[in-house]
């Protein structure tokens, strides 16, 4: 349990150096991009200009606005208001985004490790059949087509063909089934092949070939003997997993019209929303920090032979 | 005299020299081949991918239509034909006798009677005001400029002798044509040479960077390690993608561009190299580990020995040998830059026109892509490239790390 | 770990899940809106004072009413089918214009109330004009209340010696001794007075290397430290100011660190014209609001019927602060419609107003307000009868979708050009811009990539103005083109440098800029390099004058001639090609003073004439405008500047 603790503090120190740095890096970035966030087709005249920058703190020297802005971050969590989208903060934002986002990528997750797991297993126990060969091809399928065409096709098969989903918006389960379905399918066959590859290779192992010499049924040495062993991989995929569904997202949330965070993150860096830019970066970037130290930890429990550091 | 038993131990020795050379080891390559060759799929795959990488370096050679010239009037949104198609064909080129071969004849003869005229004069100045008017012409007016997109020495002269095999002839379009009357097989071709490219090269980057990062953290182990390593950890954490995006639109911009230009670097190159930057953290991993455990081997030892310098022992003794897992995790590390290329086309941060690669092929294709009505045409055939691609890396990639895993070794 | 442990965590990691997908499918459904639409990416802002663009026009013309609103009048153009509009009594029953032209007096209806049941008086005109001309408030589209005495000088905020003044001093609610407060409304503690000096201490110098940005920022900030000498006038009990009266001697300043401050100098915001003191707007009673105008402006009905001239409430704005007072939970509106639910990225939730005095008995409950990004979503959303009005339909599907006839496309008051920088060689040379104008085959471009109808543009005002004929400009003629070139001494396009065309990166923009860099190099021999760009870096170039070529397009603010006119006058904020003509200046200057209409109109056509014969601009086509609309809708029609009041949609009848 001290591991833990120790490792956790220490993780929690390198997130905020991370988090210090990707501040510094998209603010640096952002500020030497030509272009600023007023502009508009209308050109305004300076008066009003000076406003809308004092309005920001857009007027203040860099390295003043540069440290108001942190100093606003670490002791208020306050990450300022959205430019472009004026009438909300970006914590406002978040707060509405997030849980949009968060349940479209459980849902795919969930989606994509049964899917993958189930057929990665039925492919290594009846490996070279024609089920085999069918399901690896098209796990292959899976991570070669691009996550927007995957989506323009599940449109017009499962919207038009066999009208069972809705083509768009938030709300029910029914709008989130394809969205979800399409954001997952990529992860379920890269699933599937570790799987079947950690299946192989546990297969082989003494102690695999003793529980089967036993005379135990099949079934309960491939769900007790094999599974678990087999499934290490799969758990150290699952943290770029997160990073492949967070920018899936951002593809699919265009296509199906999902209230999610991700188009507001490409809105703010092409209208140079450079508050929303820093929150959407940051947020991520905890995510992705919180979602790997979860499967580092996953890992240590599951594999005796790794400890935490 | 003892000649004679010299002479026999001569022999002898030189008979088990002989002997020794024969039964030579076989070589983890040489074992790696043979494995590799009796996967068919592997074997299959990189035959299709050696034809792919000769078919796009051919592009300008073989008979395709001009993937930029538009027919609105006549030729949008056609379905796959096999009507066949004269280059220069369409009227707005105002090309003689609508022919490419005619045109390029009306040309050259001008030149020529330039030349002719050049050759005539006698004051050197006009001579050279000629030269210069000559060149200007064929800068402005060939006919080539109107249905290729600045093709570089090596294509102009592929395209050349194209015309002199093929003549007018061109290839049907057999895979239809797009939304501005553009022929989709010479596109799907053209832009394979963008996107393998892409793919080829930023892979490049991220091995040059994740296979020094990585050998020298490896094999200087300690705190250098660790601290090395802590720092791939924290880029680890950073959603590269979003960071891409704004490094993006940060080279979109034109006075970047042009400040980039003046030093020779153009926007396709930092393209490269910027997603090269972000694939390399797993691959230093990778060598890392690899290295850690290589660097107690004996052979090292002994180059230290002899005194050979750090950076030597890395990149002559311990990258030699990571090699093998390097070349598997390397096609692996094709097929995501090359979706990741389509992911920043679908946001239209990709490379941009008239220049063409398969994703940005495959956004427009998902732009006409809709109930109301099936140009099923225009996503088939570029997706279906794309898949088929990346369908033959991923069973290489497979059966290389097969064919270059010990362990796997004397298995069926 | 221990054998317990893993076995724990396992299940611990199981029932997480559990929870996670049980948390993921709880949802807040709304039960489906009687009518839903297209609405676009999400609005920037509800306040009609900051907001721009489409998609906020439409939700503030459902949620807001101003003094007149557009409403359809007569019969439908034959031949296009437009419906004409008209701005007819809204919150004003009617409207006075005195002989001059230069005063309109609006008589509001009794019934009229804000949707916190207050009612809308004359003062919440006056008021709302005012937070609209403030420059705290930073609305982009103050020129139009210009025509108002002393508007311009106060929304730019300028004051000169002799001016009668206002001062805001520096006790704002929220303000601290180092920050001003955001709000500028409610406004501080406000004296007014006769400007007698500024009293401007030395600039501080500059390094010689300052960016623009730099030396920008350092005129304001000198600017602050002006001390400003005012004779304080007294304020009557009625809030008239008695100027002639007995006055104070009194000195501010924005910024107390002034080197020419005195002991008393009080601080302030900011001295600026005395703009609502000075009868520009008159509020004799709660009913009668009376309007000003320096010229007539002929269609200054048109202005008042478009939403940055509607009102605000004033309790609102000053309860909650900008922004926050536009939260659905706030918001206080007076239109037709008001705010339920605001799901950002999701929807907008309309509710129909009850107390709105021209309720559509027959008109839907329920709107919704849909944002989304893709073209394609909307159609797939429309075709599975999600929504019933698609505002942007996808362009690459045009060809197929006009053939239906729930397509409805007619001519709008914009139009689509290319601008020339005419200062970049060789477009400076007046020939070669027009041999490029009429190089370009814009009916290959409106009939073959656009494909709805446009119509090719040869000039810059489009067609459909009452009593306005256009300009003629050079058509499509490749020979006379050739000649031109020739003549400017580049026979056969030799000798032209490659030329860039800067547009912002859209697939239409893309498809259009294709097609003419092919006309061109076909045509002319002309190389044109496109540059794409996305929108802030496109408009921060144009702004710049760093382009040679630059797609634009401009949509009436109101039908008349001059909205397309007046914004290539000489320095004029939106003329960004270096062109400047003095005759062309002076024709719009007379125009605006010009009483007769028929006069009026000849100026304006002369000036266009001038403009079109210089080519600082390419005319390319006039915009149509494009929307489908599902088929058991009643009371929409194609109108010039794409309005379609919301309030008239309802079911067909018989159709449920």
């Amino acid at each position: 349990m001290r591991d833990l603790l120790s490792y956790l503090t220490q993780r929690f120190f390198w997130m905020l150096l991370t988090l210090w740095v990707v501040y510094t890096f998209s603010f640096i970035l952002m500020r030497s991009v030509p272009g600023n966030p007023f502009s508009s087709e209308r050109n305004v005249p300076p008066a009003i200009e000076r406003q809308l920058e004092a309005r920001y703190n857009l007027d203040a020297p860099p390295l003043t606005q540069y440290i108001d802005y942190l100093v606003g971050i670490v002791t208020r969590f306050d990450l300022g208001w959205c430019i472009r989208l004026e009438d909300y903060s970006v914590n406002q934002v978040l707060a509405e985004g997030l849980p949009v986002s968060a349940s479209l990528a459980i849902f795919a997750m969930v989606f994509a490790i049964i899917l993958g797991v189930s057929t990665g297993v039925v492919s290594a126990v009846y490996r070279g059949t024609y089920a085999d060969i069918g399901m690896r091809t098209a796990a292959v399928l899976g991570i070669a087509i691009p996550n927007f065409v995957l989506a323009g096709l599940a449109i017009l098969l499962f919207v038009f063909g066999i009208k069972i989903f809705p083509a768009g918006g938030w709300g029910t389960l029914r709008q989130v089934a394809l969205p979800a379905l399409c954001l997952g399918a990529p992860i379920a066959a890269y699933i599937a092949r570790l799987t079947r590859t950690g299946m192989l290779e546990v297969l082989t192992k003494d102690h695999v070939r003793t529980a089967f010499a036993k005379g135990l049924p099949k079934r309960t040495v491939i769900m007790k003997h094999v599974l678990p062993g087999a499934m290490l991989p799969v758990v150290s995929y699952l943290g770029p997993a997160t990073a492949r569904v967070l920018t899936g997202s951002l593809v699919l949330e265009q296509i199906f019209a999902l209230p999610g965070l991700g188009s507001h993150f490409i809105h703010a860096a092409l209208q140079r929303d450079y508050t929303l830019a820093t929150g959407m970066v940051l947020t991520y970037t905890v995510i992705l920090f919180v979602m790997n130290t979860l499967v580092d930890i996953s890992y240590s429990i599951i594999d005796p032979r790794v400890k935490l550091q | 005299m003892n000649t004679g038993k010299d002479d026999r131990d001569v022999k002898l020795l030189e008979q088990i020299l002989d002997e020794s050379k024969q039964v030579q080891g076989v070589s983890l390559w040489q074992d790696a081949w043979k494995r590799l060759r009796r996967n068919k799929a592997a074997m299959a795959s990189m035959a299709t991918l050696c034809i792919l990488g000769i078919l796009a370096f051919l592009t300008p050679l073989l008979p395709l239509q001009s993937p930029i010239d538009k027919d609105l009037n006549n030729r949008r949104f056609l379905p796959p034909s096999l009507e066949t198609v004269v280059m220069g064909q369409r009227d707005g080129l105002k090309f003689k006798d609508g022919r490419l071969t005619a045109q390029l004849a009306k040309f050259e003869d001008e030149i020529g009677e330039l030349r002719t005229k050049q050759r005539s004069e006698s004051d050197p100045d006009k001579r050279d005001a000629i030269d210069e008017q000559i060149e200007n012409r064929i800068e402005v007016e060939h006919p080539f400029n109107q249905l290729w997109n600045e093709l570089d020495s090596v294509s102009w002269g592929l395209c050349e002798l194209r015309v002199s095999i093929f003549g007018d002839y061109a290839i049907p379009s057999i895979f239809g044509t797009d939304q501005l009357g553009r022929d989709l097989l010479a596109r799907v071709f053209w832009g394979a040479r963008v996107s393998l490219i892409v793919g080829i090269v930023a892979t490049l980057v991220s091995l040059i960077i994740g296979v020094s990062y990585g050998a020298t953290a490896g094999y200087f182990g300690g705190i250098v390690d660790t601290i090395m390593m802590r720092i791939v950890d924290v880029l680890y954490s950073i959603p590269f993608f979003f960071v891409v995006i704004l490094i993006m639109t940060f080279l979109g911009d034109d006075a970047i561009k042009k400040r980039m230009n003046e030093i020779g670097i153009d926007q396709i190159m930092v393209f490269y190299v910027v997603i090269g930057a972000i694939y390399w953290l797993t691959m230093s991993r990778v060598v890392r580990g690899q290295v850690l455990s290589l660097k107690e081997e004996q052979f090292v030892e002994s180059a230290r020995t002899v005194g050979a310098s750090s950076s030597r022992i890395i990149f002559r003794h311990l990258v030699p040998n990571v090699l093998g897992i390097v070349i598997v995790y390397l096609t692996l590390t094709i097929p995501s830059v090359m979706l990741f290329e389509a992911f920043l086309s679908f946001l239209g941060m990709g490379v941009s026109p008239p220049d063409v690669s398969w994703g940005l092929l495959l956004k427009d294709g998902v732009d006409a892509l809709s109930s109301v009505k099936l140009f099923w045409w225009v996503v088939v055939f570029p997706g279906a490239a794309l898949a088929a691609t990346l369908f033959a890396l991923n069973f290489l990639g497979d059966g290389l790390r097969d064919a270059l895993d010990p362990r796997m070794k004397n298995r069926d | 770990m221990p054998p317990q442990v893993r076995r724990a965590f396992l299940i611990v990691a199981a029932v997480m899940v559990v929870i996670a997908v049980a948390w993921a499918s709880f949802f807040e459904t709304l039960p489906p809106a009687d009518f839903s639409l297209q609405s676009g990416t999400d609005p920037k802002t509800l306040d009609p004072h900051r907001a721009t663009g489409n998609i906020e026009s439409r939700l503030i013309f459902a949620m807001f009413n101003g003094l007149l609103q557009m409403l359809p009048e007569g019969e439908p153009d034959p031949e296009s089918g437009l419906q004409p509009m008209t701005a007819q009594p809204a919150m004003a029953k009617s409207y006075d214009v005195s002989d001059s032209g230069r005063t309109y007096t609006f008589h509001l209806r009794d019934d009229i109330f804000w949707t916190d049941g207050s009612p809308v008086t004359s003062h919440d005109f006056a008021w709302s004009w005012q937070r609209m001309l403030h420059p705290g408030t930073a609305c982009e589209y103050t020129f139009q209340l210009h025509g108002v005495p002393f508007a311009k000088e106060y929304s730019e905020s300028t004051v000169k010696v002799g001016d009668k003044v206002e001062v805001e001093l520096w006790d704002r609610p929220d303000d601290t001794d180092d920050k001003a407060s955001l709000q500028n409304f409610p406004r501080g503690t406000m004296r007014y007075g006769i400007l007698r000096e500024i009293e401007k201490p030395d600039k501080p110098p500059l390094s010689d290397d300052a960016s623009d940005k730099q030396i920008k920022n350092a005129e304001a900030d000198w600017q602050e430290t002006w001390v400003y000498h005012i004779d304080v006038a007294a304020e009557n009990a009625d809030g008239s100011i008695d100027w002639d009266g007995q006055t104070k001697s009194q000195t501010f300043v924005a910024n107390l660190e002034s080197a020419a401050k005195k002991t008393d100098t009080q601080r302030c915001h900011a001295v600026m014209i005395a703009f609502g003191k000075l009868g520009g707007l008159e509020t004799p009673d709660y009913k009668t609001f009376v309007v000003h105008l320096k010229d007539a402006i002929p269609y200054f009905p048109n202005l008042v019927a478009y939403y940055p001239t509607f009102p605000v409430n004033k309790n609102c704005v000053e309860e909650h602060g900008s922004p926050l007072w536009t939260k659905a939970e706030n918001i206080v509106t007076n239109g037709p419609y008001k705010l339920q639910e605001r799901r950002l990225r999701d929807r907008l939730r309309l509710l129909k107003n009850e107390d709105y005095f021209g309720v559509n008995e027959k008109g839907y409950d329920t709107i919704d307000f849909l944002s989304m990004e893709g073209q394609n979503t909307a159609i797939n959303m429309y075709e599975t009868d999600q929504i019933s009005w698609v505002t942007d339909p996808p362009a690459a599907l045009l060809g197929e979708l006009i053939k239906r006839d729930d397509f409805v496309s007619a001519p709008q008051l914009s139009i689509y050009y290319y601008q020339i920088n005419i200062q970049r060689e060789p477009l400076d040379d007046v020939r070669v811009r027009r041999a490029i104008a009429m190089a370009i085959d814009r009916k290959q471009i409106v009939e073959q990539v656009m494909k709805t109808g446009q119509l090719p543009a040869f000039t810059l005002v489009p067609p459909g103005i009452a009593g306005y004929e256009s300009a003629k400009g050079p058509i499509f003629d490749v020979e006379a083109a050739q000649k031109l070139l020739v003549e400017a001494g580049f026979p056969g396009g030799r000798g032209i440098p490659k030329i860039t065309l800067l547009y912002n990166t859209t697939e239409t923009h893309r498809a259009i800029a294709e097609v003419i860099q092919q006309q061109l190099q076909n045509n002319l021999n002309v190389k044109i390099e496109l540059q794409n760009m996305e929108w802030g870096s496109y408009l921060d170039k144009r702004k710049q004058k760093d382009y040679e070529i630059a797609r634009a397009g401009w949509i009436a603010d109101y039908p008349d001639p001059n909205t397309f006119l007046d914004m290539w006058i000489t320095d004029g904020p939106q003329n960004d090609t270096n062109w400047s003509n003095q005759e062309f200046d002076r024709l719009l200057q007379d125009a605006g003073s010009e009483g007769d209409p028929a006069k009026r109109m000849k100026m304006l056509q002369a000036a266009e004439q001038i403009f079109i014969d210089e080519m600082p601009v390419i005319p390319i086509y006039f915009y149509t405008s494009l929307n489908m609309i599902k088929n058991d809708v009643e009371g929409f029609f194609p109108t010039a500047q794409d309005l379609h009041p919301i309030q008239l949609l309802q079911p067909k009848e018989g159709v449920k």
